[in-house]
């Protein structure tokens, strides 16, 4: 009797696989039982709960209200103070962190020592709670004891008001969590552009061209996949600030509405005002501008080469 | 021909004074980067060490009277050790398990071949896609539905899983090749052998990325604790932090020293894990 050789591999192959059956079933077994108990079932409940009246006491019981509440929104004025502070504050923490991320990282990229002395320090405030940092800026921006109004006093610059006041209360805020985040972008930048091969600059170099034209001919475009992810890593995580501005201001989004955001009333309107519908129907809102942003950048940004 | 020469010579040192110059104004800069970043945590540390007379004062950077009675107010009334517990126990737990079901997931998304297994990987990272905003209440109302809510578990329960951690060790260990797990499996090892002896072994850099920011990221979280403790005796250290803005109105030199006290261990292990950290975040940017 001779096996065929091909037989011969499937059976081995069917051996092989057997113990990898109980293996993956033991590791896919609870992963996907606490992924839908978890993370599916909360957002399919989501959506439930956005077009319901939700009974806390008897959930089951809840009136199928529509979009009603998407119409109450609309109505409501602290609603549109969300919508456009939250617009603002992603808008200008996008301004400000993209250039300033691309500055620090092409001068970390073009010294070669130091350089992780560098990254060290600047990555610092990354890692460190934000809870704490909020409160730290909070005394360093005090109007009259604040150290940051005593050193603005020494250069000449005129002093601020910083988180009492409602015009500059949301910049603050912006400027702070600028400070805090900025070494984690610089970190991504830079090892992207580390990741260009020295060529293109030799090349670019012959040509003539100087540090400004290499920078927006050859470090730029060659960054693309890069640039990418943290433009949309820094998009979201404008439009999704809570802390800062629940521990900043005197009271969560004060002072008045100045810093009054999205992920604020949601979570005021659900654990505050106890309308679980109202404030679920609220983050979809929020969901819609993180995607719908998130999806134009992909399409714009993204490029179609890879190395 | 000589006075070419000479041209040529001084041009480039001129063109080698240029890039000197180039270099020292980027450190100068670099610098003032530094120098940003690190002073608030200066005046921090030192002002957690002050009197509030001698702190809002504001005339030198350094104590004139060293004081550790901030720290004993904090740690001794406004229950630190307790929040400092707390965090400890919801950070280590949640590191272990995510370290675990992330690399254990990520091998048999990377090495195994089953039906339907690239539409599971794809739904499982569609989770990262929805705000966290969407899934509070429902969330909330989950938790509560099986008793954990005001229970440091419930805190636990929902990062047991972490969709990033699966991702990023499943680009690393499509990395590794298929023929060193074959020749384990050829010579008879179980599944459970070749997982422990040589999948962890070889990924042990990124592991230890991602056990960084598990830690980091659970130690600091604020939203979820925030929703779920309300007594003292659960709170976290962020909440308990936090709640010091009205137990100590206007108390910097408290506030200092309470920052000081949720911030040291983080800092400590930045110190010790400084390369993990970069090497993590490095390792996912890229791959991308």
């Amino acid at each position: 009797m001779v096996s065929q050789p091909g037989d011969r591999l499937t059976a081995t192959r069917r051996i092989l696989r057997k113990p990898q059956f109980w293996f993956g079933l033991a590791v896919l077994a609870p992963l996907i039982v606490w992924y839908v108990w978890f993370a599916f079932s909360p957002i399919v409940r989501a959506f439930w709960m956005a077009v319901v009246e939700y009974q806390i006491l008897r959930p089951e019981e809840s009136p199928f209200v529509g979009l009603q509440h998407f119409r109450m929104l609309f109505e409501y004025k602290l609603f549109w103070v969300s919508i456009r502070n939250t617009l603002i504050y992603a808008a200008v923490f996008y301004a400000g962190m993209v250039p300033l991320a691309l500055f620090v990282s092409a001068c970390l990229t073009s010294v070669a020592r130091g350089r992780s002395f560098y990254q060290f320090v600047i990555f610092l405030p990354v890692v460190v709670s934000l809870v704490a940092i909020s409160l730290l800026f909070k005394m360093l921006m005090n109007p009259q004891l604040g150290q940051i109004n005593q050193f603005l006093k020494a250069l000449g610059i005129p002093p601020s008001q910083f988180l009492t006041s409602h015009e500059s209360a949301l910049y603050s805020v912006i400027g702070v969590d600028i400070w805090k985040a900025l070494g984690f972008y610089v970190v991504i930048l830079t090892a992207g552009m580390l990741n260009i091969p020295e060529e293109m600059y030799d090349a670019a170099k012959v040509d003539g061209a100087g540090i400004w034209q290499r920078f927006w001919r050859v470090t730029l475009p060659l960054l693309g996949h890069t640039l990418t992810l943290v433009s949309v890593l820094i998009v979201m995580h404008g439009l999704q600030v809570f802390t800062q501005v629940v521990v900043m201001p005197s009271q969560p989004g004060g002072p008045g509405n100045a810093t009054y955001v999205l992920n604020l009333l949601v979570y005021n309107e659900a654990f505050t005002n106890l309308r679980f519908g109202f404030a679920t129907a609220t983050a979809f809102t929020l969901f819609l501008f993180v995607f719908l942003i998130t999806v134009v950048q992909l399409r714009l940004l993204r490029p179609s080469w890879s190395y | 021909m000589q006075s070419k020469d000479s041209a040529t010579t001084s041009s480039y040192q001129r063109a080698a004074l240029i890039e000197q110059v180039r270099v020292a104004v980027v450190h100068a800069i670099l610098l003032c980067i530094v120098f940003i970043s690190v002073m608030p945590f200066v005046w921090m540390f030192f002002g957690s060490f002050k009197s509030y007379v001698e702190l809002t004062a504001g005339e030198s950077l350094l104590p004139q009277d060293w004081t550790v009675d901030n720290y004993r107010a904090i740690i001794f009334r406004a229950n630190f050790p307790q929040a400092f517990w707390n965090s400890s126990l919801v950070s280590l737990i949640v590191t272990l398990s995510v370290l675990f079901t992330s690399t254990a997931a990520a091998y048999v998304f990377a090495k195994y071949r089953f039906w339907g297994k690239e539409q599971l990987f794809v739904v499982v990272l569609s989770t990262m896609m929805v705000p966290f905003a969407v899934v509070l209440v429902p969330l909330y109302v989950t938790i509560a539905d099986i008793g954990l809510s005001n229970k440091l578990g419930g805190v636990i329960v929902p990062v047991l899983f972490s969709t990033f951690g699966i991702f990023l060790m499943r680009q690393f260990l499509e990395g590794i090749p298929s023929d060193l797990i074959d020749a384990g499996r050829i010579d008879g090892a179980s599944e459970w052998w070749i997982f422990s002896r040589i999948i962890i072994p070889l990924s042990s850099a990124p592991m230890a990325a991602l056990a960084v920011f598990t830690f980091l990221f659970n130690w600091d979280n604020f939203l979820w604790p925030l929703v779920v403790l309300t007594s003292p005796q659960t709170k976290t250290l962020p909440l308990v932090l936090a709640g010091l803005r009205s137990l100590y109105w206007e108390r910097y030199d408290m506030w200092a020293a309470g920052s000081m006290l949720t911030v040291a261990p983080v800092m400590l292990l930045y110190a010790v894990a400084q390369k993990q950290f970069i090497r993590g975040i490095t390792m996912t940017g890229l791959k991308a």
